[in-house]
């Protein structure tokens, strides 16, 4: 083996090692790596959460809280025209939270916020539709009044009866209609359970019945049969028995309760007007 | 200032218009959408439903018991004829609580709730002044608080079992939307004596066995009887020609006469859906084909002509179709032709042998019995041959016959070994398989068409 040979040896040799190399690499870049199966996740059904609009709603009592017994300088009331033996009684919140400045509206919506938000997470979206129109209008004399009460020191809590308006618009969101949807299933389902299947076939059929609701969840009037889908010559004689059948699970299990009153009509519908679609299993 | 109330009474007035509509009835606007809830549940189990005594509005004797006996015996069969469809779990007559006559039309549906029924059914009977008996009939719905159904059925008082009969059959149609079977009489054969040496008779009685009685002496031996469509009359197969030959037995007279008057080995008759024709297998020369002929009687027309044995004709409802076994192609199969024996087809391929086919009153499915792997079975299959469904699992079932409404086949069962034989039925579902009950062995039941 002359120079040459060890040489042309040499440099073959890292040539293979340096292809040998780049094709692990390139081969190593071209076989997708084993798909790590994602993690598990844990699925619960939605079906225990309580009912809520998807609006925020603060509760009166948090309107009349927040504008805390501070507002109105007292110098200011003192000299009212009537004479106040006492400390008034608190007059009626949802004129008195206003002072003369709306700044404090801001506050109010500032406080509600990150409150509603604690309570209900998933309705952030739709806060936007805050009661401020109405309590944005100030008030003048009330305004005046000193707002501490003999009971200042109880607390932010304001135990007068409280006749703030709830918010105006509700707003029913995929999440409040899921809601409903599974309060009202829950409800029905025992009912629609005991419904006895009347023979092959009529598994296939499903009814559409609708029910219009008054606000207690009573029926506003009879169930009426809408549609009937899957009818064929084998089930044909079953329509009716099942249409029975799903006045009998809706009845059985009615009237719906705990359904939320401001979800009862909105612009997008509401529990006021139903369809229950139903259909035997299999 | 004027203008300014006068507006804001307007607007009052037009908030307090729809607050006013909401309370009494919400307004059903197209724009509102509904909101949609779809409910999946039921079950395939028999359904509860209570039968309590009927009460009657004044205790009056008839010539069948009074009428407070009548009433307890009237809601029995009710309850009774509901069990034994297999599709009804009935409580009562007995262990409920009384139902006062008022109650009839204005049933305390409180009561029954607790009870778990899902259905009720109160009735009455009230003796007329004329002697005849009205038998009064109520299904409500227990949870929806409905009134489903309600019959009334004046007979004379020796009728009363069918009228009570007929009151089961409105419940059944209601609650399960197939038309009824109750009211209908069952014909059969009657076995009694030994294995080598039975006696066969034929019977009929109604469909809860009651009524029982022979129509046949049993001096020779007796076959296949069948209802003609109206229930007036039978064919059936005798030996009392020391050959066997079909006979058209009329049941109100009891008048008989041989089908046709060759003299040669027919059997295997049935009548069509119209009950004008009969169709039988007749023996001419070694070679058995199926003919048809006028049920007055007439000249018998062939309807096949292969060589082997044709057999067990059956008609489709609309009577344009027959069903039939041949052996033509070396084992027993179903075959279906058009009502002149035109179009022959085979639609039987399962791997065994398939005999008596029955073409459902319905029209959709031919039920059959099977043989095969040692064991006879009642199947269906629909008239193209598909969708073979075996509803039995015993070691010999044989010779259905459809219910009226095409829901429940009634068949004998062989045992192993005693040969004893006795009626059967079964949903077209395989499930509910029950024992018809007969004070005899029995075999080669027929149904009688519901009765008027």
């Amino acid at each position: 083996m002359d120079r040459a040979d060890g040489a042309g040896l040499g440099a073959a040799m890292a040539g293979h090692v340096a292809l040998f190399g780049a094709l692990s690499l390139g081969l190593a870049a071209a076989i997708p790596p084993k798909p790590v199966p994602p993690p598990s996740m844990e699925v619960e059904f939605v079906e225990e959460i309580a009912l809520q609009s998807a609006t925020a709603q603060p509760s009166p009592q948090e309107q009349a809280a927040a504008v805390a017994p501070e507002i109105g300088r007292v110098d200011e009331a003192m000299p009212a025209p009537a004479p106040l033996p006492e400390p008034l009684p608190a007059p009626p919140p949802a004129k008195t939270i206003m002072p003369e400045k709306p700044a404090p509206a801001k506050a109010v919506a500032a406080k509600v916020k990150p409150e509603t938000a604690k309570a209900k997470p998933l309705a952030k979206a739709k806060t936007e539709a805050l009661p401020t129109a109405k309590s944005t209008k100030p008030e003048k004399t009330a305004a005046r009044a000193p707002r501490i009460g003999k009971d200042f020191l109880a607390g932010l809590s304001d135990p007068s009866p409280v006749t703030a308006d709830t918010p105006a618009a509700a707003v029913m969101s995929a999440v409040a209609l899921a809601d409903i949807q599974a309060a009202i299933k829950r409800q029905i389902q025992p009912c629609a359970d005991r419904q006895v299947n009347p023979g092959p076939g009529a598994s296939r059929i499903t009814v559409k019945l609708n029910l219009r609701l008054n606000r207690d969840g009573s029926l506003a009037s009879a169930p009426r049969v809408v549609s009937a889908s899957g009818v064929d010559d084998e089930n044909s004689r079953y329509e009716k028995r099942v249409a029975d059948l799903a006045i009998a699970a809706y009845k059985g299990c009615a009237p719906l309760k705990g359904l939320p009153d401001d979800l009862y009509r909105t612009a997008k519908g509401g529990w006021s007007n139903v369809n229950m679609n139903y259909k035997l299993p299999g | 200032m004027k203008i300014g109330t006068m507006r804001l009474g307007l607007l009052a007035l037009l908030f307090a218009i729809p607050a006013v509509a909401q309370e009494t009835a919400p307004p059903a606007t197209d724009d509102d959408a509904p909101l949609e809830v779809d409910i999946v549940g039921g079950i395939s189990e028999p359904m509860p439903i209570a039968v309590p005594v009927m009460p009657t509005p004044a205790a009056t004797p008839t010539a069948q018991g009074d009428t407070v006996s009548l009433g307890r015996q009237v809601a029995e069969i009710v309850s009774n004829d509901l069990r034994s469809s297999g599709l009804f779990t009935p409580v009562g007559p007995g262990g409920l609580p009384a139902v006062s006559f008022a109650q009839v039309t204005a049933p305390d549906l409180a009561t029954w709730r607790p009870m778990n029924a899902q259905a009720l059914v109160q009735g009455f009977v009230r003796a007329e002044g004329d002697g005849d008996l009205t038998i009064g009939c109520y299904l409500y719905d227990v949870s929806a608080g409905t009134e489903l159904t309600r019959q009334g059925f004046t007979v004379a008082p020796a009728n009363w079992r069918r009228a009570a009969h007929k009151c089961a059959d409105a419940i059944y149609a209601r609650l399960t939307g197939e038309t009824a079977y109750f009211d209908t009489r069952l014909v059969y054969v009657a076995e009694t004596g030994p294995k080598a040496k039975r006696v066969k008779r034929i019977a009929v009685m109604d469909s809860d066995g009651s009524n029982h009685r022979f129509l046949t002496t049993g001096q020779s031996t007796v076959l296949t009887p069948r209802f003609s469509p109206r229930g007036g009359q039978l064919v059936y197969m005798t030996y009392a020609d020391k050959l066997p030959r079909v006979y058209v037995l009329d049941l109100a007279s009891g008048r008989q006469r041989p089908l046709v008057a060759a003299q040669n080995m027919t059997f295997a008759a049935r009548y069509s859906p119209d009950g004008r024709n009969i169709l039988f297998s007749m023996a001419v020369a070694g070679n058995t084909d199926i003919y048809r002929v006028s049920a007055e009687g007439g000249q018998p027309q062939r309807l096949t002509n292969a060589p082997g044995i044709d057999t067990g004709g059956s008609y489709a409802p609309d009577g344009t179709r027959i069903v039939f076994e041949s052996d033509r192609g070396g084992s027993q199969q179903l075959y279906v032709m058009g009502g002149d024996g035109a179009n022959q087809r085979r639609i039987s391929f399962g791997g065994a042998a398939y005999a008596t086919p029955v073409w459902s009153p319905r029209g959709d499915v031919i039920a059959f019995t099977r043989i095969g792997g040692g064991r006879f079975r009642i199947g269906t299959m629909t008239p193209a041959g598909a969708g073979e469904k075996l509803l039995t699992e015993s070691w010999q079932d044989e010779g259905p016959s459809w219910a009226p409404n095409g829901r429940v086949i009634m068949f004998h069962r062989t045992a192993q070994g005693s040969g004893k034989a006795d009626l059967w039925s079964v949903d077209l579902t395989g499930v509910n398989e029950r024992r018809i009950p007969t004070p005899l062995d029995g075999s080669d039941p027929s149904w009688s068409p519901l009765l008027d």
